[in-house]
């Protein structure tokens, strides 16, 4: 070996032990370049799309509670009205019931509805004061009813109605019937719409997954001709979308709940919570299950990017 | 003596993109473990379309290809990525990923194998500061000459140690000293097993190391000549 040979081996044995700078603990930069532009558009439509996933949520569980009140109260609750040509007929029937009643198992209350509270139903139809002129109004009673005599209901049909033959039960099952129908109708209603949201949610991310393949036609090119695997990739593009999909799905989550709390508020101050519409209390498990609906938005985004990616690069070589 | 493993082998092998005529026709070559070749011959004579071909951005079009002992041209799409790390790849234009530094870019082959950054960490500093760029490390490129971009190209090529190292025209950015350190560079990795293909224009650095050199020239190759380029 030359001398000038022997000198550069020793300067290259120098390189090679010389001190290492800066580089532990070095973080090393995602292998995809961050969005940056391209994703703040992505985020606002993933905030969006989350927004609108937490108000469908919102919908199917108010609708789900609201059912659940109303049946409930309809199956705990049977009236008999009790009808007549003079008021003493009626009088005399409403008593015979009342016996009836006493005597039967399950019935945990039974309490008869005043003359006047019967009329005040009938006011809005045959106005101020005219109900209790004009008519022999029946006597309404309201039974509160244990499950196990709902279950049996005939054989208290058939007593009231040898007591008193003008006295009539109703168990509001047709209502009952209704109330349910249209609980399930909404409830498919807004699980309907929680889905399209979920499917524009995976459209939206199978368009940019694919524009930033496109986009990142080079890079994604030398992490293959180094070795990359096609999951390798797929892993960094649902890694970035997940970020995103995060960030937009948060956004969208407050912003929903902001926009409940609001409605909750206008709704208490209009007095829309007295009697028929569902209450809008966020708390406990409401807000358990309203969180799930952005993160399924995430989820979703984040999934679908990983399986275009993949389906996208097994068509390359 | 032995002969090596076959790294490399061409039966009959063709190459055409599209409906294009055949860029590389009827080659036929065996590299074996610890050879080295140069690749020479004039511009558009198919030397990068070669190496595309060895480092498996193409597949042939016709003929038979085989990598490693094993059958390229029919290989699934999910067995690619194994064979690819066994092979370092210097590119003419560098291929380097902006957005990383030159640190990340020569441990990139490391990442995506999914080794642990601390097993790597002190190969890819060394191989940066061998080539010179050891104050450079944080350097995007972008912000580095054409020289450095080449030197970062290098040390990703090698970090992973391949069985084979594939350079195209590997000194056409760098002063001559640096040339020739990185040619030495090659053979003495040569020595220690790794198969060797180098495409070049420069003759005198191709004497200069006394290799087997093959020849192409209109999309055959038309001579494999011995030593230092003698036939």
């Amino acid at each position: 070996m030359t001398q000038a040979e022997e000198r550069d081996t020793e300067e290259e044995t120098a390189a090679l032990k010389a001190p290492r700078r800066g580089i532990f603990g070095r973080q090393t930069a995602p292998l995809l370049p961050e969005a940056g532009a391209a994703g703040a558009p992505l985020t606002a439509v993933i905030a969006v799309m989350s927004f609108l996933a937490v108000l469908a949520m919102a919908s199917l569980l108010m609708v789900n509670r609201a059912a659940s009140e109303w049946t409930s109260a309809l199956r705990s609750e049977i009236t008999v009205q009790v009808k007549g040509a003079s008021a003493e007929e009626i009088e005399s029937g409403v008593e015979a019931v009342l016996r009836v009643l006493r005597d039967t198992e399950g019935v945990l209350e039974a309490n008869e509805k005043s003359r006047e509270e019967t009329a005040e139903l009938l006011e809005p139809w045959l106005g101020d004061g005219n109900a209790q002129a004009f008519l022999n109004i029946p006597a309404i009673i309201e039974v509160k009813a244990a499950p196990s005599l709902r279950d049996n209901l005939d054989l208290l049909r058939n007593r009231i109605a040898a007591a008193a033959p003008t006295a009539s039960l109703d168990d509001h099952a047709r209502w009952h019937d209704r109330l349910s129908g249209a609980a399930r109708s909404g409830q498919a209603m807004a699980f309907g719409v929680f889905l399209l949201v979920m499917g524009a949610a995976c459209a939206i991310s199978i368009f940019a997954a694919r524009a930033g393949l496109a986009a990142n036609h080079e890079i994604v090119s030398v992490l293959h001709l180094v070795g990359a695997t096609d999951e390798f990739i797929a892993a960094e593009v649902q890694r970035r979308f997940f970020i995103l999909g995060l960030r937009g799905a948060l956004l969208g989550l407050f912003a929903a709940l902001a926009a409940l709390v609001v409605a909750g508020l206008a709704m208490r101050a209009g007095g829309g919570t007295d009697n028929f519409l569902p209450s809008l209390r966020l708390g406990g498990w409401m807000i358990l299950w309203l969180a799930a609906a952005p993160v399924a938005t995430c989820l979703v985004t984040a999934v679908t990017a990983r399986l275009t990616v993949l389906k996208t690069l097994s068509q390359q070589y | 003596m032995d002969a090596g493993k076959e790294i490399v082998r061409f039966e009959e092998m063709g190459l055409a993109y599209e409906d294009a005529p055949e860029t590389l026709s009827d080659v036929t070559m065996t590299l074996r473990e610890g050879e080295f070749r140069f690749l020479t011959g004039p511009s558009g004579a198919g030397k990068t379309s070669l190496l595309k071909m060895i480092y498996l951005a193409h597949r042939p079009t016709r003929g038979r290809f085989f990598l490693f002992e094993e059958n390229a041209t029919e290989a699934p799409r999910e067995a690619l990525p194994a064979l690819r790390r066994r092979i370092g790849v210097v590119f003419q234009e560098f291929r380097l990923l902006d957005h990383l530094t030159a640190y990340e870019n020569v441990a990139l082959p490391m990442k995506v194998a999914g080794v642990n950054q601390n097993q790597y960490r002190e190969d890819v500093s060394e191989l940066l500061n061998w080539v010179g760029l050891g104050d450079r490390m944080d350097a995007k490129p972008p912000t580095l000459s054409g020289g450095e971009k080449q030197r970062v190209a290098l040390a990703r090529a090698l970090v992973s140690k391949p069985d084979l190292i594939l350079a195209d025209e590997p000194t056409g950015n760098v002063d001559p000293a640096m040339g020739e350190r990185i040619m030495k560079l090659f053979v003495e990795l040569n020595k220690l097993g790794a198969a060797v293909i180098v495409a070049t224009h420069d003759l005198h650095l191709v004497q200069s190391i006394g290799k087997p050199v093959l020849r192409i020239g209109e999309g055959r190759v038309t001579r494999s000549a011995g030593a230092g380029g003698a036939a």
